[in-house]
């Protein structure tokens, strides 16, 4: 069985094709932002031809996508209309009525200067909806003929229809699509109850505006890949991730690309789930830094976390679709550092991003940069970009650091280099234990995957800081994206609300909407053909204390429905509030706010291959010895050291070697600290760990 | 009080740490901790609490403060709250300083001692550090009821002690012992207790949390350093402001007088604001001077805990815009520093004891409305037109169905932005100090007797301006039980005003069964009106005041006015002499340019 993984970021594409016998061939190309179709299609011809393999012959094809995301950051969608409840056109308008910054008269809100849908085309249609589902007014048939004319003529390309309580009662929603169908059958349409069928109206309304306005290009892009890979021989359909860190069909994600958005993100988390868990360590934080930024996931045991539906947001809109929990924060390779007005140092959020890039890249940038930092520091070598296919002059790394921060500071360049790194490092630790140790999850107990280009030079320090016994460096650690698409399951996350407290459970509701769920998400699998025997449903549900207003997500367990089922769901809860706030209320009844059902279609799992097996000695692997500033002991102040320098190419499964220590490969660098000892494993994943020094 | 005011920050008689040097990576490290650890602080609160007014509107504040009690650092939840927790801590020092222990939690909310109002209670934790007391973790948040005589919220008051249960420096837990009792008394004497001990605990574990990391980050780098540290940052953040005021021209700059509509009981008899901004090098007075004597009812404002952290809100805002100032100016003393304010005795802004101040927010949000107008002239690219200045807080009540408590929903009402120079106004958003969200109506019309009919912009235009004023916005409820009704609202009779050319905004209203022959307008302030089964409530929430010329507004702008239906294309041709063609939704040139130039002849005729 052959699968091929394609994921596209902002500057590349990467491939990975994995065949059942462990042969993996990757690739990486740069990506076409204008049609990124055309760069994943060159990729692929490429791939080909490396691989020596028949197109045909690959079985699955796995694809993350930027496409919605970049829609919505760069605020170019569709024109969208959107058809609502009589009395409730502003929505989209008044959203929460919270203004984001607390100190400023002159700020925009981002929901009324890029409106996904401008008041002229928000249509107002006489029906109502009661909490319970009852119908209070019909729907007003000939308003919502009416408006889809209008809409139609304005020449929008995607309606959302949204009304009030349509999770509880979606008769009204679905009528109108009928209605809009009939006359305006070109439109993209999106529905409430089907987008996010949850209570909440602004977050649910705004979520189906979103998938409306990524939703006729997003969905034109796929289909455009569909028929080139066909037509190239790909058999498979195309699967895509989804920001719950599952797989979609082509046919899903073409009607749901709201669901697509944090995808690229998620599927960086899942593919350390996945590298940790090959080499034996499940429990893994991942920490993958770019460019321009960091993301960091925490998966205990490889589950992923899921974010609160009130903090799923993406660009300057509030999305209410499942997402990993994954923080992104300004921190990267290009962060650029400075001393302010008030003679604060600071380094990022600003990026140098590839151009002008860092100042030692002689692009132009003159201001110093992370990278430019260790350029300084020895540990980036005048030859590792790029297996020294790219130049690199550090006499202007040195000068950027030492005029714009050193200098003004009053320090030597190392030192400025040094607090660079420190505090770009810092913000990193402190995303991470954000999301470990103030979730109540203990860092001692996580391997930490070091990803992206640049992963790999911060994480020997973060393990340090965070007391994280381990760090897995992937074997490429720039393409653990595309490792991740390959990684994971078919998923389908289905929700509604269901309203009912521990102390007098509606058992009947709960069965009722259980089943009703369960129906819907296997029908979606069947739909994408997947066998009986490859379907699991994990069920979950979002509980909060009677009276209180913000809900976690617990597992539910399986089996049937009844009071034992509830007050094992109301006991999962218990143990969570507790984790989370310290405190937990046992006494108290629990509200059982959303039910969700995961449809699962089970995926093979992948194997990773093995790499070739040498010894201990890692001596055959080094290839020059550097001078690098290094810390010494925790305390003291940093020193030039002799640092030997490994290729890692050369390296072999069962080599072992102490820092201070570098291992270069084509698109990363690896840092092992003084008091680290690097092991390779079968997998060829370099893992680092204290020693005795 | 000095007439020269005084100022938020409080007074340091000596450091008990001592000053070392924090190299600059080590002081972005702390700088990032501290600010997180507030963020957390408020999370952990509006997560856990039971209020909607916490966990939905994020009505609450949450910082860690030194010994003296200057703010290190501050959640960003609401201005209000955050500003107000040093006066708190001093209230609480008066009666407890020395005698704190480990594991002591203090509630308090008395609104002659630091408190913004009784409704906001505020956790204040001492925090200890090799045995010795070293600073405090506070947090405050707005509950549904504290008793009194009426549910959720009071206006026409004798007392004080009428609007609620006062609580001043009271231990709840003692040396790690918690008082059981007392906080059973205490509930026991409010009209929503599990609600309220809901939110007890969600304080308690903010304020926890606080404590926590504090103590980590000591553990990390030693008392010395991060003290020294934290005033690094708030010497930062006091010449950042410092350098912005000395830029203004020294003088005395006032606010055309503002009028509030009453005080809830003697009808008709307005109520003046008079703020004057005084600008002297590098420091600045809110003199309130010339405002009304105190009234007889709650329509007070406590000095320390709400009119000095406005004065210090809208000097930063204006000066220190957090869109337009490149840098990130943490919020904490320092910016307390530079910024006093002075009220006579015996005035609104100031009253004597035992006058009740429970509904102060319309109050002080006209001083920072007032300050934006004084400022306008000198400052014509920070500041704004008059913004809808009131909060309108209404509370809707009634016994709950267990006949043993109330449910009581407090709702407030969001306002809009005057037009900015080269922007419009905000539509439709909490306006100055306030910054609460609102409640999900599908989640209201669960849990109470009400359902929304109506939840849009407002049908009356904008305030023309060559940026025009925000949109208020407009709600109606249907009551579907009996229910009562209190508010603190106005904005009626003095709209937001506009500067620079602008008009001014539109004023507010409440109008019971609106439409119907039983029509009727409610005055801004009620107290305890009975709305019935089947009558309907709609509010209209002020448009703030246009910014600049009309005529002046670019013609592409009115026409996507006129085609989003904020004007009607007669309203487009009157206030902006634009003529928009409605066929074909473009702009008619030539006749915008004949209207316009007619207009300014006229202009020039009568000048």
């Amino acid at each position: 069985m052959r699968r091929l993984g394609v994921d596209v970021g902002g500057t590349f594409t990467d491939l990975v094709l994995w065949d059942d016998d462990g042969t993996t061939t990757v690739h990486k190309t740069p990506s076409t932002n204008e049609d990124p179709s055309v760069g994943t299609m060159k990729g692929i011809s490429a791939l080909e031809v490396k691989a020596e393999i028949d197109l045909e012959s690959i079985d699955m094809f796995f694809h993350g996508t930027t496409v919605a995301t970049n829609i919505v950051l760069e605020h170019n969608g569709d024109d969208v209309g959107l058809i609502t409840t009589e009395g409730f056109r502003d929505l989209l308008h008044i959203a929460r009525k919270k203004r984001p910054l607390n100190y400023s008269n002159y700020q925009e809100l981002p929901w009324q200067k890029w409106q996904l849908v401008p008041r002229r085309n928000r249509r107002t249609v006489p029906e109502r909806i009661d909490a319970s589902g009852a119908v209070l007014t019909s729907l007003d048939e000939d308003a919502v003929r009416q408006e889809a004319r209008l809409l139609r003529e304005r020449g929008v390309a995607a309606v959302a229809i949204a009304f009030l309580h349509a999770y509880k009662n979606p008769a009204h929603e679905q009528r109108a699509r009928e209605i809009v169908e009939e006359e305006f059958p070109e439109a993209f349409i999106s529905l409430s109850s089907e987008v996010a069928s949850q209570y909440r109206e602004y977050e649910r309304f705004s979520t189906t505006a979103l998938n409306a306005f990524v939703g006729p290009k997003t969905s034109n892009y796929i289909s455009k890949l569909v028929d080139e890979a066909s037509a190239a021989g790909v058999s498979d359909d195309v699967h895509l991730m989804t920001s719950a860190g599952g797989l979609v069909t082509a046919r899903s994600a073409r009607q749901t690309p709201v669901s697509l958005l944090t995808s690229g993100v998620v599927a960086g988390l899942i593919g350390g789930c996945a590298i940790g868990a090959a080499s034996g360590y499940p429990s893994v934080i991942t920490l993958d830094v770019g460019g321009t930024s960091a993301d960091v996931g925490v998966a205990p045991d490889g589950r992923l976390r899921m974010k609160h539906l009130l903090d799923t947001r993406i660009g300057d809109y509030h999305a209410m679709v499942p997402m990993a929990e994954v923080d992104t924060i300004g921190a990267g390779g290009g962060s650029i550092a400075s001393i302010d007005e008030g003679g604060m140092f600071r380094v990022g959020p600003r990026s140098a991003g590839a151009v002008p890039g860092p100042a030692c890249f002689d692009r132009g940038g003159t201001e110093p940069t992370s990278t430019d930092a260790m350029v300084v520091l020895g540990w980036l070598r005048e030859k590792s970009f790029l297996s020294g296919t790219m130049e690199v002059r550090p006499q202007l790394a040195e000068q950027a650091v030492r005029n714009h921060i050193a200098e003004p500071l009053g320090q030597s360049t190392e030192k400025a280099a040094m607090g660079i790194f420190t505090v770009l490092a810092h913000s990193m630790t402190e995303a991470i234990s954000l999301h470990s140790v103030r979730k109540g999850y203990d860092p001692r107990d996580f391997s930490l995957v070091a990803e992206g280009g640049a992963g790999p030079l911060f994480a020997w320090h973060i393990a340090k800081q965070l007391d994280i016994p381990r760090i897995i460096v992937p074997t490429h650690p720039g393409i653990t994206s595309a490792v991740g698409l390959l990684a994971t399951d078919i998923r389908y996350e289905v929700p509604t609300t269901v309203w009912t407290s521990s102390d007098q459970a509606d058992i009947d509701l709960l069965a009722r909407e259980v089943a009703r769920l369960t129906d819907q998400a296997v029908a979606q699998l069947k739909g994408d053909g997947i066998p009986d025997e490859h379907i699991d449903l994990e069920c979950s549900v979002d509980c909060r204390y009677v009276g209180q207003g913000y809900e976690l997500r617990v597992q539910a367990p399986s089996g049937e429905i009844d009071a034992d089922w509830v007050e094992q769901v109301a006991q999962a809860f218990h143990e969570q509030h507790g984790r989370m706030y310290s405190q937990r209320f046992d006494d108290k009844p629990v509200q059982l706010v959303n039910v969700r059902m995961t449809g699962i279609g089970m995926v093979p799992q992948i194997r990773l291959p093995k790499i070739a097996v040498g010894d201990a000695d890692s001596t055959p692997a080094k290839v020059a010895t550097a001078q690098t500033l290094m810390w010494t002991d925790d305390a003291g102040s940093p020193k030039w050291v002799d640092t030997d320098v490994y290729s890692r190419e050369l390296l072999r499964a069962g080599n072992v070697f102490d820092g201070p220590a570098i291992v270069e490969q084509f698109d990363s660098t690896t840092v092992i600290g003084i008091g680290q000892r690097a092991t390779v494993d079968e997998l060829g994943h370099i893992i680092i760990e204290r020693c005795a020094q | 009080m000095p007439m020269t005011g005084v100022s938020l920050a409080p007074e340091v008689p000596h450091r008990t740490w001592n000053s070392v040097e924090v190299d600059p990576i080590t002081l972005r490290v702390i700088g990032g901790a501290l600010d997180s650890m507030a963020k957390e602080m408020a999370q952990v609160l509006y997560r856990m609490a039971y209020s909607s007014l916490i966990r939905e509107s994020e009505d609450l504040g949450a910082g860690i403060f030194d010994v003296y009690g200057r703010e290190l650092c501050e959640s960003d939840s609401t201005p209000m709250h955050c500003g107000s927790i040093p006066a708190y801590i001093k209230g609480v020092n008066r009666r407890l300083a020395g005698s704190y222990r480990p594991g002591d939690v203090i509630l308090h909310n008395h609104p002659y001692h630091g408190a913004a109002h009784s409704p906001d209670y505020g956790i204040i934790i001492p925090i200890f550090w090799n045995d010795e007391h070293i600073g405090f973790a506070g947090c405050t948040g707005h509950v549904s009821d504290i008793g009194g005589n009426f549910p959720g919220l009071c206006m026409d008051v004798v007392d004080v002690w009428a609007e609620g249960k006062l609580m001043d420096s009271m231990k709840i837990y003692d040396a790690g012992v918690r008082n059981d009792m007392l906080i059973q008394h205490i509930l026991d004497n409010v009209r929503t207790p599990e609600q309220n001990r809901g939110d007890l605990e969600a304080l308690v574990s903010c304020a926890r949390i606080g404590e926590k990391r504090f103590v980590e980050l000591l553990e990390t780098y030693g008392l010395d350093t991060v003290m020294s540290a934290s005033e690094a940052w708030m010497d930062y953040s006091e010449n950042m402001l410092r350098s912005r005021i000395r830029e203004l021209p020294n003088g005395s700059y006032e606010a055309p007088i503002g009028y509030l509509d009453d005080d809830g009981k003697n009808r008709g008899v307005p109520l003046k604001v008079a703020v004057r901004v005084d600008i002297e090098d590098d420091e600045v007075l809110i003199d309130l001077t010339g405002s009304n004597d105190q009234v007889p009812t709650a329509f007070n404002v406590p000095f320390e805990g709400s009119v000095l952290p406005v004065a210090v809100s809208a000097i930063r805002t204006i000066l220190l815009d957090e869109e337009t100032t490149p840098e990130y100016v943490p919020q904490n003393d320092g910016c307390f520093r530079p910024v006093r304010a002075y009220a006579p005795e015996g005035t609104i802004f100031n009253p004597d004891f035992p006058a009740s101040c429970f509904a102060r927010f319309s109050q002080v949000n006209r001083v920072f409305d007032s300050i934006n107008l004084a400022l306008a002239p000198i400052l014509p690219d920070q500041a704004v037109a008059g913004s809808s200045s009131a909060l309108c807080a209404i509370a809707y009540s009634g016994v709950a169905e267990d006949g043993e408590s109330y449910w009581v929903y407090i709702e407030i009402n969001e306002g809009s932005y005057g037009g900015r120079n080269g922007r419009d106004g905000l539509d439709a958003v909490d306006a100055l100090m306030a910054n609460t969200r609102n409640n999900p109506i599908e989640e209201l019309e669960l849990n109470h007797a009400m359902r929304a009919e109506r939840y849009e912009l407002r049908d009356e235009s904008p305030a023309p301006g060559q940026w025009r004023g925000g949109i208020g916005s407009v709600r109606r409820w249907l009551m579907m039980t009996d229910t009562f009704l209190g508010s603190e609202a106005d904005n009626r009779s003095d709209p937001p005003a506009g500067v620079l050319g602008g008009a001014d905004g539109v004023s507010g209203s409440f109008v019971r069964n609106p439409g119907t022959e039983r029509e009727e307008v409610l005055h801004s302030k009620v107290t305890q009106e009975v709305v019935h089964a089947g009558d309907t409530l709609e509010i209209r929430m002020p448009s703030g005041g246009g910014f600049g010329d009309p005529f002046k507004r670019d013609p592409f702008a009115v026409l996507h006015d006129v085609w989003d239906e904020y004007l009607t294309s007669e309203e487009a041709a009157r206030d902006y002499g634009v003529v928009v063609d409605t066929e074909r939704w473009v702009v008619d040139d030539a006749a915008t340019s004949a209207l316009r130039s007619r207009d300014s002849q006229t202009r020039n005729a009568e000048n």
